[in-house]
């Protein structure tokens, strides 16, 4: 496979911005893209757009003319990603491969989601209790399905709550070294774990805020890198999988609530394809989905970070905080930016270019060479995992 | 001559004392049906208990009742329906007045007589309440019962039945203002000239006992001793009321029930309401009525929250109008409601949901498997942010006994004691309960409720 490029990386102030709309934060993150990368609008050859849910934000996203109408983008391909949370990590893996097949020579992937404009009892938690199946999993919130896994990883491996909080505890300080971070306020355990109950054992600060924001990169072939204009940092690896939809993961009697199936393929294929045999020691910072703390904590194990069962030891033994063996979520992760749930996943990929690119001021993870986002979607149902690296 | 088989009988887990809905108030009990129940849910868990021991061919499903959940639709059918018991039957809805149990229970009666039936499910329910701050006044209360009618040897059999016809309506209205009842007229002019009707065609001396289901009963008991009644040891007291409250269509059919708890010969069962249904019948073995301990509704404000009449403006509960859709209902009655899964011919892993292959190990076929109803919690959570009644509402994935799983909400956990508490381990069962919040068009589906 061809090797790919990010040449060009953007990213909106992520927050409750009123003062901006929808097409606000699609410009605003285009163009410092398309700054950094710089090239013209025009240069442009296909374009992939990342909202998921167009109905409990502004209505906006339901197609890909709603990124050509801001940016004055037209006659051009354009197609709008749809696949819940992973949404922004398979708009990446269908630019690239639109670039692997010689489809355009330059390739946008833009995430954008506003939901604040509405209260947030009207979005997130109106879409569980109005949409879907009348009764299956009624009664469930994002937060009760995965506050499900928590519960039974307390009872089969011995994690606590504490270990559980300690996660939103660090990635709350590692917020506030980012200036464009939803919440840039350290908070201690207590507060975490004494803040209200939303699915037990997750607490309001054990859960992330919903948010807007945007997030933009432009991509190339490797081969077409000017390394005088660009400081370019290449795809290594690319892994997607849905491995469940949205029932069977509490109808089927074989899933054990300890492990995201999905997270563990998709890493497989990534690895595979960056030719990475031990992640702990390879690679150098990773941005996880943690849209709850609990997953944060599920994911060390499905990337193979360590066994199953060991993902507190990481924890108690600060290897995942910046400065630690593994830095996890240097940039406040979902918990502290917040999760714009399209652009979460190419927020994600901008974090660790960033690194990659030694720009990351005092948050910097220091002779960073490798990283790896990984972005899930659904129940867990759905995983993008991306290597990146700048070496090629 | 026509028997009763077996019965069924269903009392909700909740119940108020007389004193909490008012400071003056007796201290009798009301059983108060939860949020999430209605007449179908009761009464499809009394019928299953009424059919459990038996397996007869039912030729009639009839419904009594008079508080309605349906509309041009026949509850009698959809509780078939739910039951599984074939299209190919008699389906009747009796919900004229809270004389319909004993209507239900004439007709089974003549039906089996005419020897063209044999075995008929009779179910009756009630989940009426008074109005607001009438409550110490009216003795209400909420229960299903179902009795199975039949041609073959039972418990009870019963002698013979009559009905004394009243025509005029007992109710009065001034100018469309609300209907009320004026029991002055409805006692003397209605109960009493019909009483005396009955009275005199009765061999009072013959019989041993006298349950006199009307609110207007102790008007009778002048004309019984008139009529040579010895009122302490023929007249039986009502057994229902202390211990459920007044239980409308259900009321006659559960004393006639708690009537078996003494072999007796030559009894009868007088329903006023409107007219007169008279049952003649003979105990022929005892049984023991059991109810369930209940747990006590201990505000009125939690009172008002269940029969849906407090304010709900609030971020924890909002009338919420869920998406409910017939068509799907149909599709998918045969695997959510009747509980038929698929399990795998090749490794066995039982699935609720259907699937092209198996999940597991790839196979391809799947023979169908009736799933238990009985499990135990795999994992679960408390959620504190879906609207609901009483927040917050505990959503449960239960490995089922005998294979198969399927994740549910907990219900009747309100003042659940902390021995009961649900954890992972629990042993549940699943009960058919409402999902839709709004009532207009209810969704049954199946919550879970903690195995004592």
């Amino acid at each position: 496979m061809k090797d790919i490029a990010i040449i060009g990386i953007g990213v909106t102030k992520f927050g409750e911005l009123f003062h901006q709309s929808y097409d606000d934060l699609v410009r605003d993150a285009a163009i410092q893209a398309i700054s950094d990368a710089q090239i013209s609008i025009d240069d442009i050859g296909a374009a992939w757009l990342s909202t998921a849910f167009p109905e409990i934000g502004v209505y906006k996203g339901r197609s890909g003319m709603d990124l050509c109408e801001p940016l004055s983008l037209y006659n051009i391909p354009v197609t709008r990603v749809s696949n819940y949370c992973a949404s922004g990590g398979d708009a990446i893996r269908n630019a690239a491969n639109a670039l692997r097949a010689g489809e355009c020579d330059v390739a946008m992937a833009l995430g954008v989601e506003k939901l604040r404009d509405r209260q947030p009892q009207d979005s997130i938690v109106k879409m569980m209790v109005e949409y879907g199946h009348p009764y299956l999993q009624k009664g469930f919130t994002a937060a009760g399905t995965f506050a499900v896994y928590a519960n039974r990883i307390m009872h089969e491996y011995g994690v606590t709550r504490e270990d559980i909080s300690s996660i939103s505890v660090k990635n709350h300080f590692h917020g506030t070294l980012n200036h464009k971070a939803h919440h840039r306020i350290a908070c201690s355990l207590e507060e975490v774990m004494t803040s209200p109950m939303v699915a037990n054992p997750l607490t309001v600060m054990d859960s992330c805020p919903t948010t807007d924001g945007a997030a933009c990169v432009i991509m190339v072939r490797a081969e077409d890198v000017d390394k005088l204009k660009h400081k370019p940092v290449y795809i290594k690896g690319i892994g997607f999988s849905i491995s469940t939809g949205w029932d069977m993961p509490f109808f089927d009697p074989n899933h054990n609530f300890l492990s995201f199936e999905a997270t563990r393929k998709a890493a497989q294929t990534a690895y595979k394809q960056a030719g990475i045999t031990k992640p702990i020691e390879e690679i150098d910072l990773i941005e996880v989905h943690d849209c709850f703390s609990i997953v944060e904590l599920l994911t060390y194990e499905d990337l193979g970070l360590c066994k199953p069962g060991e993902a507190k030891d990481l924890l108690r033994g600060n290897e995942t905080k910046l400065g630690g063996s593994i830095p996890v979520n240097v940039s406040g992760g979902l918990l502290s930016c917040g999760h714009p749930v399209g652009a979460t996943g190419i927020r994600m990929v901008h974090e660790v270019a960033t690194h990659l690119r030694n720009n990351a001021g005092e948050r910097q993870v220091k002779n960073a060479q490798t990283g790896m986002t990984h972005n899930i979607g659904g129940p867990g149902a759905i995983a993008s995992v991306i290597i990146l690296s700048n070496q090629i | 001559m026509s028997y009763i088989k077996s019965y069924g009988l269903y009392v909700p887990a909740f119940k108020i004392q007389g004193n909490v809905l008012h400071p003056s108030g007796r201290k009798n009990e009301h059983r108060i049906a939860y949020v999430d129940e209605d007449i179908i849910t009761m009464s499809f868990e009394a019928a299953q208990q009424c059919l459990h021991t038996v397996s007869k061919k039912i030729d009639a499903v009839f419904f009594a009742g008079n508080t309605p959940v349906f509309k041009n639709r026949y509850h009698a059918s959809y509780l078939a329906d739910l039951l599984q018991i074939p299209q190919n039957i008699l389906a009747l809805d009796f919900f004229q007045t809270n004389r319909s149990g004993t209507d239900a229970l004439l007709m089974a009666h003549q039906l089996i007589k005419s020897k063209e039936f044999k075995n008929i499910l009779i179910v009756a329910a009630n989940q009426s309440f008074p109005s607001i701050g009438k409550e110490s006044e009216i003795p209400f209360g909420h229960a299903a019962v179902a009795l199975l009618v039949s041609a073959s040897n039972g418990f009870i059999k019963l002698n013979h039945t009559k009905s004394y016809s009243v025509g005029y309506a007992e109710e009065f209205e001034y100018k469309n203002n609300t209907v009320t009842y004026d029991p002055r007229f409805s006692r003397v002019v209605g109960f009493q000239t019909a009483f005396k009707s009955m009275l005199a065609e009765l061999n009072t001396k013959n019989i041993s006992s006298f349950i006199i289901n009307s609110s207007y009963a102790k008007a009778a008991i002048s004309d019984l001793k008139n009529a040579g009644v010895n009122i302490e040891t023929q007249l039986t007291n009502d057994q229902v009321v202390p211990s459920l409250g007044y239980t409308g269509a259900a009321h006659a059919l559960l004393r006639f029930i708690y009537a078996a708890e003494n072999k007796s010969e030559h009894n009868v069962l007088i329903d006023y309401n409107n007219g007169i249904n008279l049952i003649g019948f003979s105990v022929l073995e005892n049984k023991t009525v059991s109810l369930n301990k209940g747990s006590n509704i201990n505000t009125y404000q939690d009172y008002l929250i269940i029969r849906k009449a407090s304010n709900f403006n609030s971020y924890k509960y909002k009338t919420i109008d869920m998406f409910s859709s017939e068509m799907m209902n149909e599709r998918e009655k045969n695997q959510l409601i009747n509980l038929n899964g698929f399990e795998c011919a090749e490794c066995k892993t039982t699935y609720l949901i259907k699937s092209e292959q198996c999940k597991n190990c790839k196979n391809k076929i799947f023979l169908l498997k009736k799933l238990n109803t009985e499990g135990k919690v795999f994992t679960y959570t408390k959620e504190f942010y879906f609207p609901a009644s009483f927040a917050p509402i505990t959503m449960v994935v239960i490995d089922l006994i005998g294979g198969g799983r399927i994740t549910v909400q907990l219900t009747d956990d309100m003042f659940i004691e902390q021995k009961n508490k649900l954890q992972i381990g629990s042993k549940v069962k699943l009960v058919l309960r409402k999902m839709l919040e709004n009532g207009n068009k209810p969704n049954y589906f199946y919550k879970c409720i903690v195995e004592p």
